[in-house]
């Protein structure tokens, strides 16, 4: 953690000292003023005033211990671990709150730094349990690396009367995170992180000096889809996470640099695995994407990775039973059909689809004489549709959403359909000034927004400019609007998008400010797009199709009435949820853990997951059956491994072997200008979404759906709503 | 003078295929066992194991047994049973069914041969819960 922290400082700096901290940002709009001089351990280094010293510091590679700063969250100085000595001054001061003074001569590790630091551990150490062997944070503990480093090598700490060390009780606040009082050093983060980025105000302190405790005052669920994050921010082990207690140790994990894929913003994530199994799932620092923060189902879902597998390719049986049989027989039944069904088969791809096995299906059918692919969700066909890659992206970047000064959210609640979006939303709200207006049901986003009315038909009015909202938006220097894909799937969706593009095209936009953004629900959505799916399955159901190929879909859009009667459904996935279940032939496919695979975010960013662990069972990479199916079907596919279709993949779209690198989207005027052609009118139906509370959150997928812990969530959140004191 | 001369291989080998009963049974022999050699029935198993002795055959040598016709050609010697398994090795001599030290007891298990690779082999199980639950689709 430690380490960490000062890498991170270093590059900040090296690339530009406007991303290094919330302090400095507020001035770089400003003109700059000179900066001035200090000297830290006789090293010389100039930042800009109002650097604090512990920054000033980290420029030219001096770590100075800390428990409570971070630089996410405002500084608090109460834990003094950072004290250093200043040249003339006859105290040490705290570095993390101390702005530098010109010419100022900090001395990090001098007899009176090292002095105070020093007491300010043994006193931490006084109150604090020797309970590391015990403790889940051991061995990744802050306290217990810098009582290493910087504490003393004996204690004078004698406990002559048997009172005992200070003992406070545990708080239950909720099954993700398990606390451990009595481990509590007050550095307050956990209080900070609440407030300010989750925007939940029930964490605070009662009591003072010995008596401090920090807690929810009442007993109540800590009621945020960010919580997990106050786990990974406290320094010591009093919090902890609740599924991953006592499971494994951190020297004895593996961990592997991953992407999330259970919302559309493509997260960045450590997992960590020991024995073949994974145990817990962390954030990884990515500045453009999610910050160092991860929401709650992209935390703690992993445990549905273990329940509820599909681990053997199955056929169904004369009495309509499916039945376990090996990977031969399988596919030689189900070529045997599609051979048969010649280019009446389609496939549906689900929400967790990464794109390699989206290209090999794509090209299967295509090879067949096929064009029936769809994704599960809609998305309006009018104009340019899916043509332009600006009518369906977050095209303004997630990270960019801090400097807007006025986003108008329309049908959507990036809460829970994005909640770190939501956080740089509540960022930008909160640091930025930025202004926040919805079109849609009145929600909870833990900041305050203008509600504009769930009537879409307001929409039109801004866009035609007789309503107030319309010259605010008109007046914004960075104005953002962010539509929901959900409410693109509505039947007048085209004309909702239609809208939409052309009010942005008459708002401040130029090559660097994109007002017009999609937020996508899923991770698979816009590569499907990207490769050439159509959105929607209207064509699958109209279409009268013998073989109908289903590539982890488990949205609950179809269901075998929609089909033919003879329609032979084939389920290609991990879970049996609820496209196994209406599934004829079964295919054990691989979780986003299990494989090295392409998923493209909401702002079109191409990302790629690495293997964790092996697939269980039978279970094989998706693309990889896809591959063996069309051999035995007779269309082989020309890619036998991982780079031979990663290189398809770049014939089709380059942008998608682009690991890392988020391809802008352009054509904004002519899309806006094709879209003018949709002839169907705004309803007046209001707007809706789906996920309104936080209880609707946890369980939307296959993966949360068969996880315990979400299942726990879920059950103690409608608990906390009925209790009195909610 | 035949023994000098060495005719009277000639009449034991004559002597041994009669014994076993023609010369279709001895090439059947042969095949099963790849050996052809006369020697003294001794006793017959439970299982219809046939064990034969000849002392004109070195140490060593001079005791063997011809698997039940119901084995085919897969017999090996786990389907010997343990109380002939001593006579056939030297460690007594003598016959099971003259042994006065042999012991024989109720509880005695039949005595059963190796089934590795059979569905009746033994497999060792898990006690421990399986890291992966597999999903088990609804019966109709």
């Amino acid at each position: 953690m430690l380490r960490l922290t000062v890498s991170r400082a270093l590059n900040g700096a090296k690339s530009s000292p406007t991303c290094l901290s919330v302090a400095s940002r507020y001035q770089s709009d400003q003109k700059k003023p000179d900066k001035i001089e200090v000297f830290i351990d006789d090293k010389p280094v100039l930042v800009e005033p109002g650097t604090t010293v512990l920054q000033a510091a980290a420029m030219v590679g001096v770590e100075i211990p800390r428990f409570c700063y971070h630089e996410r969250l405002a500084v608090a100085g109460n834990c003094r671990m950072c004290l250093v000595e200043v040249e003339k001054s006859p105290k040490p001061v705290a570095a993390c709150a101390m702005p530098v003074m010109k010419g100022w001569r900090v001395k990090t590790d001098s007899e009176m730094t090292r002095k105070a630091r020093e007491g300010i551990m043994e006193f931490l150490l006084v109150n604090h349990p020797l309970d590391c062997p015990i403790c889940d944070q051991g061995g990744e503990c802050d306290l217990q690396d810098q009582s290493m480093a910087f504490g003393s090598d004996r204690s004078r700490f004698t406990d002559i009367d048997f009172s005992g060390k200070r003992a406070v009780e545990d708080k239950d606040i909720g099954p993700l995170v398990k606390t451990i009082m009595t481990r509590c050093i007050h550095c307050t983060r956990c209080i900070r992180f609440a407030s300010e980025v989750a925007g939940i105000n029930d964490l605070g302190t009662t009591g003072r000096g010995n008596d401090m405790q920090v807690g929810t005052y009442i007993e109540k669920l800590f009621m945020s889809e960010l919580s997990g994050n106050i786990i990974d921010l406290c320094p010591v082990g009093a919090l902890t996470s609740k599924p991953y207690s006592f499971t494994a140790r951190p020297w004895e994990i593996r961990k592997v640099d991953s992407i999330d894929v259970l919302d559309a913003v493509g997260s960045n994530i450590i997992v960590s695995t020991r024995t073949g199994e994974v145990m817990r799932i962390v954030p990884r620092v990515n500045e453009e994407i999610n910050e160092e923060w991860l929401a709650d189902k992209s935390r703690f879902a992993y445990d549905g990775l273990k329940r509820q597998r599909l681990v053997t390719p199955m056929l169904r049986d004369n009495n309509g039973d499916l039945n376990p049989v090996d990977w031969e027989a399988a596919l030689i039944t189900v070529a045997k059909v599609v051979k048969h069904a010649g280019n009446s088969i389609g496939a549906i791809a689900g929400g967790f689809a990464d794109a390699e096995a989206l290209i090999a299906l794509k090209d299967l059918l295509n090879r067949l004489g096929s064009e029936h692919l769809c994704t599960e969700r809609t998305f309006p066909l009018d104009g340019s549709g899916t043509d332009l890659r600006s009518s369906y992206l977050l095209n303004n970047k997630i990270a960019a959403v801090e400097e807007a000064d006025l986003v108008l959210l329309v049908g959507t609640n990036p809460r829970f359909e994005a909640p770190l979006l939501n956080a740089r939303l509540r960022k930008a709200w909160v640091h930025n000034e930025t202004d926040v207006a919805l079109i849609g049901p009145q929600v909870d986003l833990t900041y305050h927004y203008e509600h504009l009315g769930d009537d879409p038909n307001v929409l039109r009015k801004i866009n035609e400019g007789d309503h107030e909202f319309a010259d605010k938006l008109k007046r914004a220097k960075k104005p953002l609007i962010i539509i929901g894909a959900e409410l693109l799937e509505r039947k007048d969706g085209g004309a909702l998008l239609s809208t939409v593009q052309n009010l942005s095209t008459k708002l401040n936009s130029n090559e660097d400010w994109k007002v017009l953004n999609v937020l996508h629900k899923v991770a698979s959505q816009v590569a499907a797009l990207d490769i050439g799916y159509n959105p929607g399955i209207d064509k699958i159901k109209s279409a009268d199709l013998k073989v109908l190929y289903l590539l982890g879909a488990d949205g609950d859009h179809i269901n075998k009435e929609d089909l033919p009667k003879d329609c032979f459904v084939i389920y290609q996935g991990h879970h049996g949820d609820r496209g196994a279940a209406i599934a004829d032939a079964v295919l054990p496919g691989a979780a986003y853990t299990e494989k090295q695979a392409t998923y493209v975010n909401t702002e079109g960013r191409a990302q790629q997951t690495l293997v964790a662990v092996s697939p269980p069972g039978r279970a094989r990479e998706d693309w990889k059956i896809i591959r063996a199916l069309s051999e035995i079907v007779g269309a082989k596919l020309p890619y036998d491994n991982l780079n031979q279709i990663r290189d398809r993949l770049d014939e089709i779209a380059p942008h998608l072997t682009r690991y890392g690198n988020a391809e802008s989207a352009n054509y904004f005027k002519q899309a806006a200008e094709l879209s003018k052609k949709t002839e169907s009118a705004i309803d007046c139906k209001p707007i809706d979404v789906k996920i309104k509370e936080l209880q609707d959150y946890y369980m939307t997928d296959s993966i949360s759906r068969a996880s315990p812990t979400m299942a726990k969530c879920v059950q103690a959140v409608l608990k906390q709503k009925q209790s009195a004191c909610n | 003078m035949a023994k000098y001369f060495g005719v009277d291989k000639i009449f034991a080998f004559l002597r041994t295929i009669k014994e076993t009963g023609g010369i279709r049974a001895s090439l059947y022999k042969i095949y099963r066992f790849d050996n052809l050699r006369p020697g003294t029935l001794v006793g017959t198993d439970k299982f219809g194991n046939k064990y034969f002795e000849n002392p004109h055959y070195f140490y060593g040598r001079n005791r063997w047994v011809e698997y039940a016709p119901k084995y085919g050609m897969d017999y090996d010697g786990s389907q010997v049973p343990a109380e002939w398994f001593g006579w056939l090795h030297y460690k007594t001599d003598y016959l099971p069914t003259n042994d006065p030290t042999r012991p024989k007891y109720e509880w005695m298990a039949e005595h059963t041969e190796n089934m590795s690779g059979t569905p009746g082999q033994f497999m060792p199980y898990s006690t421990t819960t399986p890291k992966i639950q597999a999903w088990v689709p609804p019966k109709n």
